[in-house]
């Protein structure tokens, strides 16, 4: 409780106003290049349109969303929407009829590669130096949904894989969590089941497993509440927090040793 | 009078690679098994728009006694023969329709139990093996429900021109329920680049690479069309055993044979009999390219795909002066189709693969190159289980001659279709058992597209024009007619 405070505290001296709300998408056909097009939803509430282009998970114009974003003031209109950026956005079962906009003069944005990604295979990549620290990580996931978010979660899962391999012997701690407390959102109630905690956290672990982490090494839980161990992925937003799953990678104190000149 | 010498040259290239002796008739370009042929270094034919080139690293090889060229069972068939070196090891239905013309229903191409429309029927009458002769298709025959899965769906026969779905002994409703689906030959070359990963992860599904369970190491997930073989050495034992009748399992050395093999080849255009040679005047056309690039490579963060063909584009005038009107002109639209593909944007919608569940949005702005990634070979770097509505209804074009299904999602809906879903083949499902993966067909690579029509696994598209008008009506691209050409010409020289 007390953190939500905080952050929402810190994204007020931003000057955004945070917001929270389920709508139904709005895809606007921008041709800027690749990927230019742009996603706007209403908030009924407000009467405002915001833009939520800027979210990794964008919209799916047969279904309801659940935004949740910070206004942004110095990010222009490219859209025809008050932008929200950082933005998540998560799409819901719940249906809705679809809609195309013309571009009507908007230029919308051209694709620039999210600094979250994934790097190849073949790409060098660094290794930790030693003695090795404890690793901690933390996952985003979208509400309702346990599937790895392309160029978000998958950039923190890949950065924890990365770790865990690196660091061989360690004990893993996988935490799960899900956002079980009941609120009302655009005149729904909403909550997350709290199987979606452990199912989560299974989820990272088969994730380790698959990438050669040996099971044996690897605790699973479900926690509740709390700051997530990396703030970052979650870009100052308060409710996306509460869906996670937090990795502890302790590595063996004599591999640590071992590394020490 | 460059152009001549270019074509002239490519003539000239193509009689000898061959290499047959002054005088004697060329070998049939029809492998039969058993033949003891020689596998040479190159290997030429010429196809449909000029000469499509083979080239296996280390060869020449010799195919007696090599169990790809060898016939394993009592059907009489080998891999080769639907895996054909001068159809781009695949099959065109040209080729097989001359197998007909020539030794009918004895050929052993067309044996009952996946060269005929179902083996129930009577062997020895054209009809019954109409969608292997009119359209190259096989029957592929999986088991239902798959073993291990329990699906979220259930599956109905609407119609079945084949009648095998709705056959007592091979059907649904049989006592080992099948579902029969018919499906092209995918080339068996160019494995580096099908076998490469990329990325650790399929983004498609949110998890790392699938393992192999014989391994426990990671695939690319790149093969079949329902991608129900994890690896090569899986998919040769599923082969043998479904396709070559040949019951005991094959041994280590026949599979490392195989592979080897496999592993080896290479197939693209060589040369276009309006272009002349692909690798000419700088452009990197054919298969040498193939043999020495790194696979697996996204091209948005490399070696842009198709820019192989880029020094025409940027070719001094004075070289350009050099070209006959012919070559310049193919030249220049197989330049301009490599833009349309990577940069003619049209929005792509309710394909899933790519618009569920990963979040690229539904719709998501795109080009051709979004799906084709990979550079050199216009795969997906990524495993390729998408949903094009090739299979699937309202998308696919009337297919009469095929067999319709019903699937009813009886766990979430789908996330495009609802719960009812019209499928001529529901493709990736028939694996994994979920219904959000109904008509998921795994990309191709793009290689040897001219000795191998038709297209799609489902063969829907008679020819590569066929291909660019379906994308045409399935996404309302609105390429002009001169873009559709130059689509087309670059593809026939890939
Ligand atoms: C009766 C024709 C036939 C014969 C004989 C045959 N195949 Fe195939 N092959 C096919 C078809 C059809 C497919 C595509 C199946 C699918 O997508 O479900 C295929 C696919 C493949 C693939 C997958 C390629 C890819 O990129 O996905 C490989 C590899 C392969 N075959 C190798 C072999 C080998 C090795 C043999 C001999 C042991 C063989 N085939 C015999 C028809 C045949
Ligand atoms: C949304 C992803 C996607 C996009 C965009 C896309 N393709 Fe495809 N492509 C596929 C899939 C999936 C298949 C396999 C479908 C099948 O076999 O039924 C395929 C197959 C093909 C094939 C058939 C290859 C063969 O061996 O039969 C060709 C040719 C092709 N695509 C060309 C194109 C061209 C040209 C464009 C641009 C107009 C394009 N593709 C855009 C996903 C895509």
């Amino acid at each position: 409780m007390i953190r939500v405070a905080i952050l929402l505290a810190a994204v007020a001296a931003n000057g955004g106003a945070a917001v929270r709300y389920i709508g139904c998408p709005v895809y606007r056909d921008t041709d800027n290049g690749r990927k230019s097009g742009c996603w706007l939803v209403e908030d009924e509430a407000s009467g405002v349109r915001y833009d939520v282009t800027a979210a990794p998970t964008k919209p799916d114009w047969n279904h309801a969303v659940l935004v949740e974003g910070v206004q942004s003031a110095a990010a222009g209109d490219p859209c025809g929407g008050t932008v929200l950026e950082p933005a998540r956005v998560s799409v819901l079962e719940e249906g809705c009829t679809r809609h195309m906009l013309a571009a009507e003069g908007y230029q919308g944005r051209r694709f620039a590669l999210p600094e979250r990604n994934v790097r190849p295979l073949y790409e060098e990549r660094k290794r930790p130096d030693r003695p090795f620290a404890d690793g901690r990580f933390t996952i985003p996931f979208d509400y309702q949904s346990r599937f790895i978010t392309y160029q978000l979660s998958d950039y923190y899962l890949d950065a924890t894989i990365n770790y865990a391999l690196d660091v061989q012997p360690a004990g893993i701690e996988v935490t799960g969590f899900a956002d079980v407390r009941k609120v009302e959102v655009s005149g729904r109630t909403i909550a997350e089941p709290a199987s979606l905690a452990r199912e989560r956290a299974e989820l990272v672990r088969n994730a380790l497993i698959m990438r050669g982490i040996a099971a044996d090494r690897i605790t699973v839980r479900v926690g509740r509440g709390g700051a997530p161990f990396v703030p970052a992925a979650f870009d100052g937003l308060a409710a996306p927090a509460a869906r996670r799953v937090d990795i502890r990678i302790v590595p063996e104190l004599s591999e640590a040793r071992r590394g020490t000149p | 009078m460059r152009g001549r010498t270019i074509l002239g040259a490519a003539i000239a290239l193509f009689a000898g690679a061959v290499a047959w002796g002054q005088g004697a008739t060329p070998p049939d370009r029809w492998w039969n098994p058993d033949e003891g042929r020689t596998f040479p270094a190159t290997l030429d034919y010429a196809d449909a728009t000029g000469t499509l080139r083979l080239l296996l690293d280390n060869g020449p090889m010799e195919t007696k006694g090599h169990p790809f060229f060898t016939a394993l069972g009592p059907n009489g068939r080998a891999c080769v023969t639907c895996h054909q070196p001068a159809d781009a090891m695949s099959l065109s239905a040209a080729s097989v329709a001359a197998q007909w013309a020539k030794n009918g229903a004895k050929d052993p191409l067309f044996a009952a139990g996946d060269g005929s429309n179902c083996p129930s029927l009577p062997q020895e009458e054209r009809a019954s093996h109409s969608l292997l002769i009119d359209h190259g298709l096989i029957r592929i025959a999986r088991p239902w429900p798959p073993k291990n899965v329990t699906p979220d769906f259930r599956l109905e026969v609407v119609r079945d021109p084949s009648t095998c779905n709705l056959d007592p002994k091979h059907g649904l409703a049989s006592s080992q329920p099948h579902i029969s689906v018919f499906r092209r030959p995918r080339p068996v070359a160019n494995f580096k680049y099908i076998e490469a990963m990329g990325f650790a992860y399929d983004p498609k599904a949110g998890m790392p690479l699938p393992l192999d369970p014989e391994t426990g190491k990671p695939v690319s997930g790149n093969l079949m069309a329902d991608g129900r073989v994890p690896s090569l050495t899986a998919q040769m034992r599923d082969a043998a055993g479904t396709h070559l009748a040949f019951l005991k399992n094959m041994d280590a050395a026949d599979i490392a044979r195989v592979l080897d093999f496999e592993r080896r080849l290479y197939v693209a255009q060589q040369t276009d009999r309006l272009g002349g040679a692909l690798d000419g005047d700088g452009a990197k056309g054919g298969p040498r390219l193939l043999q020495v690039s790194a696979p697996g490579r996204l091209g948005s963060q490399g070696t842009p795909v198709w820019s192989e063909f880029e020094a025409w584009e940027k070719a001094a005038p004075a070289v350009k002066a050099g070209w006959t009107p012919e070559v310049r002109a193919f030249r220049a639209s197989v330049a301009r189709g490599a833009r349309v593909f990577r940069e003619k944007t049209f929005l792509i919608s309710d394909t899933a693969g790519i618009n569920s569940p990963i979040g690229f949005g539904n719709p998501v702005r795109n080009s051709c190159v979004f799906c084709h990634n990979m550079s050199y070979m216009g795969m997906d770097v990524a495993p390729g289980q998408v949903d094009l509505g090739t299979t699937n209804k309202p998308f696919a074009d009337p297919l009469a001659h095929l067999p319709l299904f019903r699937v009813t999602c009886t766990g979430r809906p789908h996330p495009h279709y609802g719960r009812t879903i019209l499928t001529h083949d529901p493709g990736y499902a028939l694996t994994t058992g979920r219904c959000a993966d109904v008509g998921r067909i795994t990309l191709q690579t793009l290689r040897g597209l001219s000795g191998r029509a038709p297209y799609f696994s489902n063969g829907s598209a008679k020819d590569l024009r066929g291909v660019v008008d379906y994308y045409e009506r399935r996404y309302n691209i609105g390429y002009t007619e001169q873009e559709k050409q130059d689509l087309v010409n670059l593809m026939r020289a890939l």
